[in-house]
Parts: structure tokens; C-alpha cells; sequence
């Protein structure tokens, strides 16, 4: 027994000695870690809608460590190489754009402080801001603007974002200051494709290693990333942008982004003050967590948009009116509530109703009775057989897929459900082995984004084979189209086309949801779930 | 003893090389690939043909595993197609994590076994004995992550004792790190102490019916000296050898734990780097978690003749 005593002491001095190697001298945050009680000032405010106001009555206060929950560890820190959200959610801090995107989805000055067009739509002459500087001290000049475009358009580099500029046919630098952009035909879209998304960020032309090191002109410098485990980031002195007041941007010393993958486990680090931001809740516990008033919750319609994408070769599934049928067999607030619990809305329409460019169009009610006429009517009174194709990365995709399987049932449609891996399931969409996949259209900003690159005869992402001549000539006709009320009109059509034909069966619009701490002020869900601590402060 | 070690060893080269070989194969044969996922949902076909040029995937599988094998041979493990970090780097960083976890675990998984079990196997019908049966079934009945959450929501939320995840270093606050390690450690460990305790209690059980207990007890020896020196010694073989395969698969086991409670540990890694098809970083995981596999098996071997005298090499 002695001996045995004497393993287990082996064993412990062990895992000690293992874990002073382990340290490796990563220096964790000591997190203010906020304290419910501060919560004095906010009491009674369930969501967060008002803390805006809050923090402009209040004076913003300068410093503090802000810790923030994300869901994932990010992949890669150069933003022109990455697509995963996780990255974002922190380079979004460290990197500008030409142009930027307010929490209006209005398109805003930022490194560009103004652009104009040529007459013939083709040549954007932007005037840069002077006077900003990159993370490493050297001026922002034309040259880092044309550098980082011409980057993203280099096969080389082998950047995701490429296909936004694919309308550029040069980007030149004029003087210091000034940049033009050529295209090879007019494309009003521009501007929303340069703001819209933090992988067209401006770089340093002299950025060594932008993975280990992204160097950006933004609000946050890049500190450390300890995989697994935390990223760092520290103020930029020298930020460009300063607040209404005049006082210097950002206010925060420090923000420190930790992943925790579990749902639960993260809202339990915040419902402790372990982290004062969470990047998600579980929606099935959004209302209640708000109801309880210790944290503050703010929910936001986005510009997402989740759907059946239907294989328009596939028989029965090329019939229109076998669509229709599928719209109107589904209770779309049934696979919300199951997909999203309170944080959707069903919508017939991919554009929410708070956008500008919504139509408003939105035909179908759910109604089996008509779903079965219109089947009878195409010659399938029994019903078919057909397979859904959900991905496990997106849970929701699989509860939604549950639901629309039962609705399917109850017109005589046999539906089968293949839920895939995330790389299983983009190999078998690109490839178009499936009857109907389940997937959403994420960060949708200009009504071209909602549609062109899904819809378009022949464009890549037109997985469900639909092609049609007079919407092809509405959409290019959309894109090029300069005056907002022209615009809008060929996008209302293109959407009735397109809801009435059905290649995708609109499901819902989720909705951001970001959770903080009470003493946190001056963040808000944005609905292009940009994470954006700029203007974050907290009260001491 | 010596040329049983070297003999074993060199057996572990080959098991080695062999497990990364059906890593390679499964990774590859999955369907998913590196550059799609890289590129994510807005990626053209061109532009995945690029990236798989730049990563090396146009070329065929035997010569991919070729190279990596070459590069292994040479010491390099070869850096992450996502994050281009080195692989080496990130293993040596995330293995001690894995191992202290392992390690706790298995420390609590025998100081719940040990006791239970002996009671167990002396006491059959005593209340404890009874308890220790009741909690080793449930032990081995519930799914490590939904204990991992309970936990959580008890000494995290509820009570307020402990944080809910994450990991601190020992060498800035040793009470922090304790503080962060107890809950997934005594996850792991209150599953691996109940198949343990099963263990303990039937090797003692048959070790006391041996005819040697009966004749130290006809000697007149303490029952106390008879159960130390006679039964636990005898029933210590089977105990080490699980106790030792316990730990070999926590290495590998501890994957879900690390997640739920967000520890940076190797099986994070190694789980992460599948999902992307991270081919190099998965493939420097399973080499590390194998090695680690086989040290311990032949650890086990080396302990098996030093507790009975009898086992030579």
C-alpha cells in the first residue's frame, strides 16, 4: 500500500512539473472582471436597446480590460486568408475598410473621408483621410489601398474575398492620397462590397507575416494569441477616429477575446462575470436571461437569410408549382420558433421588413389544403419522395429540416433527412448531389447581394441550377442601375420573381444576439453581426 | 530488462507509423476538403484548385504522406494549413495541458476507486459497499459532457465556488490554475474512478479467495496486514493494468471534457484541426497522442516487475 501511496505521488508531482511547463509564459488577462452589483445605474432596463442613450448620457470613462466570449477559436489572422466568422469577430477591431458600414447598414466614410463616380459609372476617385497611421507607425498612403486590392485579386494569394472586386479592372494610386478604382462596367453595389465585410480590410504594404501579425490601422492593436486559450488586443494611441466629444477612440485599455465552445458554458461565464461580452446566447434561453435582468441582452434582425435550396434538375422538384406547393405545405413560424425559439422571423422574402429595399411582397400563408391542389395539379396527388440536406455545423439547419420533414408529411410528401459534416456538405452542394439542401445567405447588405450570385444564370453560387433570361437581364440591369428609386423598383421585381418561382423556399431571418455585462456601455447586436468594440467603456 | 525495453520501443516505431498511416488514409478519404473549408461558402472552383495547389492536395495520397513522413524524419511536422503555426509548437504547447488533466483525473479517479473498491470486495453487504456499488453504475452510465454541465451550473452558477471554464497557467497563480483544473478534472475522474472501482472490487474479490489469504489467516495474521500485504498486493496486476489503460485512453478521451469546458488541451486541437482538415496539425496530434499511448502501455509493462518479483523481462 505504501508503494502505492507512492505512485500516486509520482503521479501528482507529475501533472505539477508537466504544468509548470505548460505555462510557457502566456501572460493571462486579470479581467476586471465586472461585478453584477455595478449594476446599479442600469436596473430595470431588460434588453440593451437603451444603453446607447445610457452611454451618451453618462460620460464615456477611459480604460479597463474588457473580456469577450467567442464561439470558436479563430482561424487565421489575415483578414484577406480567413473566412471564418471567429477571425472577424476580432480583426474587425484591428482592421479598416475604405469605407465602412454603420449598425444602419448605411454605407459611411471611414479611411475614405469622401468618393466620387464618373459619369459613366466606371472610374471611383477616393480621397483618403491623411494623417492616419498603420499599427506599426507608417503613414496609410493610395499605395497600401492599391496594394491590399491587388492582393485580394492575386491568384497567389489565393484570397476568398476575390469574387467582391470582380467587377475592378484596375486600381491605381493617383497621388499619396487619392485612389481610382476602374471597373469594366458600372456597379453601383460597389461601395456595400468594399464595406460590407472586414475580409477587403486595409493592410500595411510593408506587412511582414499579417498571420502572426496583423498589422491594421484600427481601434485595437494584435497583442497575442495563445491558442485555444485567448487574443489580445491592446488601444491604438494613435486611432484616427475620436468620439462626438472629441475625446480619443477607443476608451478601452484592453479586450481580450477567450473561446468557449459550449453554449451553455459560455453563458454561464457571463452570468458569473467571468467575461463581460458574449458574442451568442442559446436562443431557446434568450427571453429568459433578459427577463432575469442580471446581464444585459440586445437582439437584432439581420441581414441573413435561411432557406431550402431546391435541385431544379431533379424530378418532381423542376416543376414550379411543385415549389409553391413546398411554400405553402410549410409553416414557416413553426420551423423559426424550432430553429431560432424567439430569436427569427418567418419570411417569405429574404430582405427583412425593416430594410429599405423590402417589397413587402410575401404571398404565401401556410396551407396544406392549397399545398395538395397545386401538387394534384402537377400530376403528384400521392406525394413524392424527396431528401433533405441539413449540416451539423448548423444545428439549426438540422431542427428546421426536422420540422419541414413533419409539414411535408402532412400533403403526402415523404421527406428523408442526410445530415452532413460541414465539409461533407459543401462538397455535395458545389457537386449538386442533393434534392433540397438547407443553408442560409449570411451578411447580406445590397439587394445585389441577396440574389445575383444565387440566382444569376450560370454564377457559382447558383447551386439549385435555376436560370432564367428575364430575371438574369433585371439583375444586371439592378447592378449597374445608379439611381435608388430605378433600383429598388428592379429589385421588387426580382424578388416577386423569385419568391413566386421558388430555386429557394425562404424560411426566416435570424436575428443577432449579443449579451454584456450591466456596466458595459456603448456596444450593441449589430444586424450584420459586426463586433465592434470601438465605443465600448465601462464604468468603474 | 534493458534489451525488453529497446525490443518495445522499436515495436512502438512501427505501431506508430502504422497509426499515422490510417490517419492519413481516413482523413483523406473523408469527404471535405481543406481548401473549401478554408475559403468557406464563397469560394469558386478555380479559386479551390489554387489553394489546393499551394497546399500540396493535387498531388496523389502516397506521395502527401511520403513527404510528411520525410519531413518527420527530419524533425519537422510541417506548419497549419489555417493558421500556417507551427505544428511542433502547438503540440508542445497543448500535450502537458492534456497530460495535467489526465493526470488530475486519473489521481481523483484512484482516490474514489481505491477505497470503493476495497470496501466493496471486504464489506459486500455494508452500506458502503452498497453506495460504492450505486455510484460506480451511475459513474459509468453518465455521458461525460451532461456531468461536465451539471457540474457547472452547480459550483459555477449556482454556488459560486469555482469558474465555469478556461485554463490558467501554473506558473502565474498556482490557486488559479487549481481552481480551473478541479471541475474537468473531477469530470474525467469520477468516470474513470467508477469502471475503476469495478475493477478494484473483483480483483480484491478474487485475490481473498486465494488459498494463501486463507493460510495467512490460519497463521494468525492481522486481517488488516492480510488484506495490505496478501490480497491488495496480489490484486494490484489487473488494477495497474487498467488503471494504466484508463490513462492511455484519457489522453485520446478527454476531447468532448476539453471542449465543454473550453481547455486549450491537445484533444481541442486535435478535434479543431479534423474539422478544418487540417491535415498537418491532426496528423501531429495523433502522432503525439500514440507515442503518449504506447510510453504508458510500456510503463505499465516495466511496473507489472516491480510489483511481482516473479515477472522478469
Amino acid at each position: 500500500m505504501r508503494r502505492f501511496y507512492f505512485l500516486i505521488t509520482l503521479l501528482l508531482i507529475g501533472v505539477l512539473a508537466l504544468s509548470a511547463c505548460a505555462s510557457g509564459g502566456s501572460p493571462t488577462d486579470s479581467s476586471g472582471a465586472a461585478a453584477p452589483s455595478d449594476a446599479a445605474a442600469d436596473t430595470g432596463a431588460d434588453t440593451a436597446s437603451d444603453t446607447t442613450s445610457d452611454a451618451a448620457a453618462t460620460e464615456p470613462q477611459t480604460g479597463g480590460v474588457l473580456t469577450a466570449a467567442i464561439s470558436a477559436d479563430p482561424q487565421g489572422f489575415d483578414p484577406h486568408l480567413t473566412s471564418a466568422y471567429s477571425s472577424f469577430e476580432v480583426l474587425e477591431n484591428v482592421f479598416d475598410t475604405l469605407v465602412s458600414i454603420d449598425e444602419n447598414l448605411n454605407i459611411t466614410p471611414s479611411l475614405a473621408e469622401s468618393w466620387e463616380v464618373s459619369e459613366d459609372g466606371l472610374t471611383w476617385t477616393f480621397k483618403l483621410q491623411e494623417g492616419i497611421t498603420f499599427h506599426d507607425g507608417s503613414d496609410l498612403t493610395a499605395e497600401d489601398v492599391k496594394f491590399s486590392y491587388e492582393r485580394i485579386l492575386d491568384p497567389d494569394v489565393g484570397s476568398g474575398a476575390s469574387w467582391r472586386l470582380a467587377n475592378v479592372e484596375s486600381i491605381e494610386a493617383v497621388d499619396d492620397y487619392t485612389v481610382a478604382i476602374t471597373l469594366n462596367a458600372p456597379y453601383p453595389g460597389l461601395l456595400a462590397k468594399l464595406a460590407g465585410y472586414k475580409g477587403m480590410a486595409i493592410v500595411s504594404s510593408e506587412a511582414e507575416d499579417l498571420e502572426r501579425m496583423p498589422i491594421g490601422t484600427g481601434p485595437f492593436m494584435f497583442v497575442e494569441y495563445v491558442p485555444g486559450d485567448h487574443v489580445t488586443l491592446m488601444r491604438n494611441e494613435n486611432y484616427w477616429e475620436t468620439d462626438a466629444a472629441g475625446n480619443a477612440l477607443p476608451y478601452l485599455d484592453e479586450v481580450v477575446f477567450r473561446p468557449i465552445p459550449d453554449e451553455t458554458v459560455k453563458t454561464t461565464n457571463l452570468q458569473t462575470g467571468e467575461v463581460d461580452w458574449v458574442d451568442s446566447l442559446p436562443p431557446q434561453q434568450v427571453n429568459s436571461i433578459a427577463d432575469a435582468g442580471d446581464v444585459m441582452v440586445d437582439v437584432v434582425t439581420g441581414g441573413d437569410y435561411w432557406y431550402l435550396g431546391v435541385n431544379l434538375n431533379r424530378e418532381p422538384l423542376g416543376d414550379p408549382l411543385v415549389r409553391q406547393a413546398i411554400n405553402y405545405a410549410i409553416n414557416k413560424e413553426d420551423v423559426a420558433a424550432a430553429a431560432r425559439w424567439d430569436t427569427a422571423v418567418a419570411s417569405d422574402n429574404p430582405i427583412p421588413a425593416e430594410s429599405a429595399w423590402n417589397s413587402g411582397y410575401a404571398p404565401y400563408e401556410y396551407n396544406p389544403e392549397r399545398a395538395k391542389e397545386l401538387l394534384a395539379e402537377a400530376g403528384y396527388a400521392d406525394g413524392f419522395e424527396v431528401e433533405l440536406m441539413p449540416s451539423s455545423q448548423y444545428e439549426e439547419t438540422v431542427r428546421a429540416a426536422q420540422v419541414v420533414q413533419a409539414q411535408l408529411a402532412d400533403v403526402g410528401v415523404t421527406a428523408t433527412i442526410r445530415t452532413l459534416e460541414w465539409g461533407t456538405w459543401l462538397e455535395e452542394q458545389g457537386a449538386g448531389n442533393f434534392d433540397i439542401y438547407v443553408g442560409g445567405w449570411i451578411g447580406n447588405i445590397d439587394p445585389d447581394d441577396y440574389f445575383y450570385a444565387q440566382h444569376h444564370t450560370g454564377e457559382i453560387f447558383n447551386f439549385t441550377g435555376y436560370s432564367n433570361e428575364a430575371l438574369d437581364v433585371l439583375l444586371d440591369e439592378g447592378r449597374a442601375e445608379a439611381d435608388p428609386d430605378v433600383r429598388k423598383g428592379i429589385y421588387d421585381q426580382v424578388a416577386q420573381i423569385l419568391i413566386d418561382d421558388s430555386p429557394y423556399v425562404y424560411m426566416y431571418i435570424p436575428a443577432t444576439v449579443n449579451a454584456w455585462q450591466p456596466n458595459v456601455h456603448g456596444v450593441q447586436a449589430r444586424p450584420d453581426s459586426a463586433i465592434r468594440f470601438k465605443n465600448a467603456w465601462m464604468s468603474q | 530488462m534493458l534489451r525488453f525495453i529497446v525490443r518495445r520501443l522499436l515495436t512502438t516505431i512501427l505501431v506508430i507509423l502504422g497509426v499515422t498511416f490510417i490517419s492519413f488514409l481516413i482523413i483523406h478519404l473523408v469527404p471535405g476538403d481543406p481548401a473549401r473549408i478554408m475559403l468557406g461558402l464563397n469560394a469558386t472552383e478555380e479559386k479551390v484548385a489554387e489553394v489546393q495547389r499551394a497546399m500540396g492536395l493535387d498531388r496523389p495520397f502516397i506521395v502527401q504522406y511520403g513527404n510528411w513522413l520525410a519531413d518527420l524524419l527530419r524533425g519537422n511536422l510541417g506548419e497549419s494549413f489555417i493558421t500556417g503555426q507551427s505544428v511542433t509548437q502547438a503540440v508542445v504547447e497543448r500535450l502537458p495541458r492534456t497530460l495535467t488533466l489526465a493526470g488530475a483525473a486519473l489521481v481523483i479517479a484512484l482516490l474514489i476507486a481505491l477505497p470503493a473498491g476495497i470496501i466493496a470486495a471486504l464489506r459486500p453487504r455494508s452500506p458502503a459497499a452498497y453506495f460504492a456499488t450505486i455510484f460506480s453504475q451511475v459513474g459509468v452510465s453518465i455521458p461525460d459532457f451532461w456531468m461536465g454541465i451539471m457540474l457547472i451550473l452547480l459550483f459555477s452558477l449556482t454556488l459560486r465556488w469555482l469558474p465555469p471554464s478556461g485554463y490558467a497557467p501554473f506558473s502565474e497563480s498556482p490557486l488559479e490554475w487549481l481552481r480551473h483544473l478541479i471541475l474537468p478534472a473531477v469530470t474525467v475522474g469520477i468516470v474513470s474512478g467508477s469502471v475503476l472501482t469495478r475493477f478494484v472490487r473483483s480483483a480484491m474479490l478474487e485475490a481473498l479467495h486465494q488459498d494463501y489469504v486463507r493460510t495467512a489467516r490460519a497463521k494468525g495474521i492481522s486481517e488488516r496486514h492480510v488484506v495490505l500485504r496478501h490480497v491488495l498486493r496480489n490484486a494490484m496486476i489487473p488494477i495497474v493494468t487498467v488503471t494504466g489503460l484508463q490513462l492511455a485512453g484519457l489522453l485520446g478521451g478527454v476531447v468532448i471534457v476539453e471542449v465543454i469546458f473550453a481547455w486549450p488541451g491537445l484533444g481541442r486541437l486535435a478535434l479543431d484541426a479534423v474539422q478544418r482538415r487540417d491535415y498537418p496539425m491532426m496528423q501531429g496530434a495523433v502522432l503525439f497522442v500514440a507515442l503518449a499511448f504506447a510510453l504508458v502501455n510500456l510503463l505499465v509493462d516495466i511496473l507489472y516487475a516491480y510489483l511481482d518479483p516473479r515477472i522478469k523481462y
